[in-house]
């Protein structure tokens, strides 16, 4: 067969089978191509203006840098008047953050962007490998999502930068629909369909951490025309998974958007279309404040959930824990129909059990009045306020964070005494860190 | 593990009546024979309160259609049905509804719809029975004209038969997945279109909450997400007709135990396509979305059965937008398009900055589903 050319320039040879609709293009064409989408994306949904500080959740994924390369170029390209800088989040994990941090530092250099790195140490006191160590393995997605999720906001505030980007994807997005189709949960759905979400500003103060606004430029962008991209730029980053988090939920979702994708390229696209149409059809739903998540883009989160799964996932066991839940609420419902029922735990998951018809057993819980009154706890949004030990925007008197350090605080022992030698990282806290470890690891 | 249909609770009592040995364990319940398929029926009936027997007059009696696919799931939702009537008719001497039963001949023929429809009969005499081929939807329904809009007819060839015409309509989808996603919609819009033209005010799914569950995900993956608070819900549909799921809270493999434990006159009456589709290969181009979640339900169903009922649930939840009854309906599927909002261009995901957007949609207007369907191509040349 002669090589067929290029379907754009009809020039070159075409080396490059499009992902997205398999049209096959050379790689000039496709880099083009790929730019002049998100180019396309920023523009249509008026995602910057111009002079804008714009903070790149950097992970030093293939997302995320993709996500900066394509900026620099755009912004040079288009002349938005942008100015870039990069926002990586150290979770503290030993063997996956330290790496990928420092492909985060060379793409600094290569984009010559300004690098902030800010560290759950510094924030919290705790790093991800303290976190895990105290609580194990179960769970711990939990801090980490809500950490994080402050920590980009706070980085923002800090650098005093109103808008964030994460590197978010086409596959991410389809995915979180997917996952919370099965996990029941709409109001997140809802909002993690949305380009643009922002936390809604509590206050005029302009120094708030609270109203920063967060986008995903990628939001359309294939997974695999990323990494295509990556490839053919031979950009330089930093591939691996988190090695704590293998989420049954987000697992199972996304195998299936594979499986999509492969019987029709377009499925992604269409999923995606099919969630932002579903959240118009949520009840109550409106502006959203979380953004999409995935494990493999560590620059960003879910409103609670860890890395966009539910809370209290552990590997694997997640989807038996909400399993085990809504069997619950089902075995409640039959054995005594027309009662209320309180939900155990109050977790974010496998709480909607209140049915959809007449027909059935009008099962109510806390908030939850059949159909039209259906209001999850997480929609409560109206009532925000901010959190009385940090002040974050917060539903509750103390937020998320804060109620999860004091329960970690509480199990670490008081400790006051400092060695002065150095461990590997320049801070008195590291070697904290170091007595806090040996003596958990004594309880 | 719970909820599997082992007959691993040997020994074990039935929790429900006590007396008899369990021979399977439904959602953690061990289960005799008896017991289990008073279950199922319960679970049926249960959905139906609205179908009691009312004292009206015998020629004003309601009627229902009840498609039936000699699958797993109608031809359980038939047995039921006709046993509950008959207990009605003990009881009053009166049944609170009729049943129609209609069959639809797939283009390929690959049931011997006929014969089994005759069989069906005899085993359930007191209903009415119907088989129509699929291409009669171009015949029943009254606005054929943007049916037969889809794909133009091929040159030199005009006023095609209705099955020509549907013979060429399939041939010219590209994949599999479209000629399923087609097929499926217009199948359901003559099974519509019959119970319309035989006066029946409610059409019963046999829907099993495995099935819905693949449904939602289905329709999601082909771009209907608009359109999902009609596909699974219970009442009235865009088509002026009511849909009824009464199997919703009965799983996929709750209903083949039924069957596999019924007698054998019931047993004889299924004819699952072909049970060993859903494990294709993943690699083959005759893989559907629709094959992949059934594939995907068939599996989550084993092991976490509430998630699967929790997937419907939550698409109930979904509400429909209070401006959609004045909205322009798709020309295939016939769902009412928010906002006029047809063909796969003009939102966000639509990267082709407007070319042609309006004479690329043709004259038909189709929703964002059904356009990745039928193809762009030979609409286009239609356009003109």
């Amino acid at each position: 067969m002669p090589p067929s050319p290029c379907a754009l320039c009809k020039v070159n040879r075409a080396l490059i089978l499009r992902p997205k609709d398999h049209s096959k293009l050379c790689k000039t064409c496709f880099i083009t191509v790929f730019e002049t989408e998100i180019h396309h994306t920023i523009i249509a949904n008026a995602l910057f203006h111009r002079g804008e500080k714009i903070a790149i959740g950097a992970s030093g994924g293939k997302d995320s840098t993709v996500l900066a390369s394509v900026l620099k170029t755009l912004n040079e390209r288009y002349d938005y008047g942008l100015d870039l800088i990069l926002l990586s989040i150290d979770e503290g994990i030993k063997g996956y953050r330290d790496d990928s941090l420092e492909t985060v530092k060379r793409n600094a250099e290569q984009y010559g962007m300004e690098l902030t790195i800010l560290g759950y140490e510094e924030l919290y006191g705790w790093t991800m490998d303290q976190v895990v160590a105290q609580v194990g393995k179960k769970g711990n997605c939990t801090y980490c999502g809500v950490f994080r999720r402050q920590a980009l906001d706070r980085g923002a505030s800090r650098l005093e930068v109103k808008h964030v980007v994460t590197g978010h994807n086409a596959d991410d997005v389809a995915e979180t629909v997917l996952m919370n189709l099965l996990r029941g949960d709409l109001p997140r759905l809802s909002r993690t369909t949305s380009i643009i979400t922002s936390t809604p500003s509590a206050s005029a103060n302009p120094s708030s951490n609270t109203n920063i606004k967060r986008s995903k430029p990628l939001k359309y962008a294939y997974e695999k025309e990323i990494v295509l991209y990556a490839h053919h730029k031979n950009l330089d980053y930093f591939s691996t998974e988190c090695i704590y988090s293998p989420e049954a939920f987000r697992g199972s979702a996304r195998a299936l958007i594979k499986n999509l994708e492969r019987v029709r390229p377009s499925a992604i696209l269409d999923v995606v279309r099919s969630g932002e149409d579903m959240a118009k059809l949520v009840p109550g739903s409106d502006e959203g404040c979380g953004g999409v998540c995935s494990s493999s883009v560590p620059a960003a989160e879910e409103e609670e959930g860890g890395c966009g799964s539910a809370q209290g996932r552990s590997s694997g066991g997640e989807m038996a824990s909400v399993e085990a839940q809504l069997r619950q609420n089902d075995a409640a419902s039959e054995h005594n129909l027309e009662t209320e029922i309180t939900t155990a735990g109050g977790n974010g998951s496998g709480k909607q059990h209140g049915r959809h018809d007449s027909g059935a057993a009008p099962l109510s819980t806390a908030g939850k009045k059949g159909k039209k009154g259906f209001t999850p706890r997480k929609a409560n949004k109206q009532v925000m306020g901010r959190c009385k030990k940090c002040g974050y925007l917060s539903s509750q008197d103390v937020c998320k964070a804060c109620v999860l350090l004091e329960g970690l605080n509480k199990a670490r022992p008081k400790n006051s005494i400092e060695v002065a030698y150095e461990v590997q990282d320049v801070s008195v806290n590291s070697i904290k860190d170091e007595l806090k470890k040996t003596s958990i690891g004594a309880d | 593990m719970p909820g599997k249909h082992v007959a691993g609770a040997t020994a074990e009592p039935c929790r429900r009546c006590k007396d008899n040995i369990s021979v399977l364990v439904v959602r953690s319940e061990p289960l005799c024979h008896d017991c289990f398929a008073r279950y199922v029926h319960t679970k049926c009936i249960k959905r139906l309160e609205t179908f009691r027997v009312n004292f009206a007059a015998e020629d004003q009696r309601r009627r229902i259609l009840l498609p039936l696919s000699f699958g797993v799931a109608s031809t359980t939702l038939l047995h039921i049905l006709d046993l509950h009537l008959k207990t009605q008719r003990s009881k009053t001497g009166r049944t609170g509804f009729v049943i129609h039963v209609i069959s639809i001949q797939d283009p390929e023929e690959s049931l011997p719809t006929d014969r089994l429809l005759e069989k069906t009969r005899e085993n359930y005499p007191d209903h009415q029975y119907a088989s129509l081929p699929l291409h009669d939807v171009f015949r029943l329904i009254p606005d054929d004209a943007s049916l037969r809009d889809l794909v133009p007819e091929p040159t030199g060839k005009q006023n095609l038969a209705p099955g020509e015409y549907l013979a060429h309509l399939i041939d010219s989808l590209t994949s599999a997945t479209a000629r399923a996603d087609v097929l499926t919609t217009l199948r359901t819009r003559l099974i519509v279109e019959h119970a319309r033209l035989n006066g029946c005010e409610s059409i019963l799914w046999g829907d099993s909450t495995t099935r819905l569950a693949e449904k939602t995900l289905a329709e999601t993956a082909k771009g209907r997400g608009f359109s999902l608070p009609w596909q699974t819900a219970d009442g009235l549909t865009p088509f002026g007709m009511n849909f009824h799921y009464p199997l919703r809270d009965v799983l996929k493999k709750e209903l083949v135990a039924y069957i596999n434990m019924s007698e054998n006159k019931l047993a004889s009456l299924v004819h699952e396509s072909s049970p060993g589709a859903t494990q294709a290969s993943m690699s083959s181009k005759n893989t559907t979305i629709d094959d992949l979640m059934k594939q995907y339900f068939e599996s989550v169903e084993e092991n976490f059965p509430s998630i699967v009922s929790n997937v419907v649930r939550t698409a109930g939840k979904l509400e429909i937008a209070a401006s959609t009854t004045s909205d322009l309906h798709c020309s295939l599927c016939s769902m009412p398009v928010p906002g006029g909002r047809f063909g796969i261009h003009g939102w966000g995901g639509d990267q082709q900055d407007g070319i042609d957007v309006q004479s690329a949609e043709g004259s038909s207007r189709l929703c964002y589903g059904c356009t990745r369907s039928i193809p762009q191509a030979s609409r286009k040349a239609n356009g003109t």
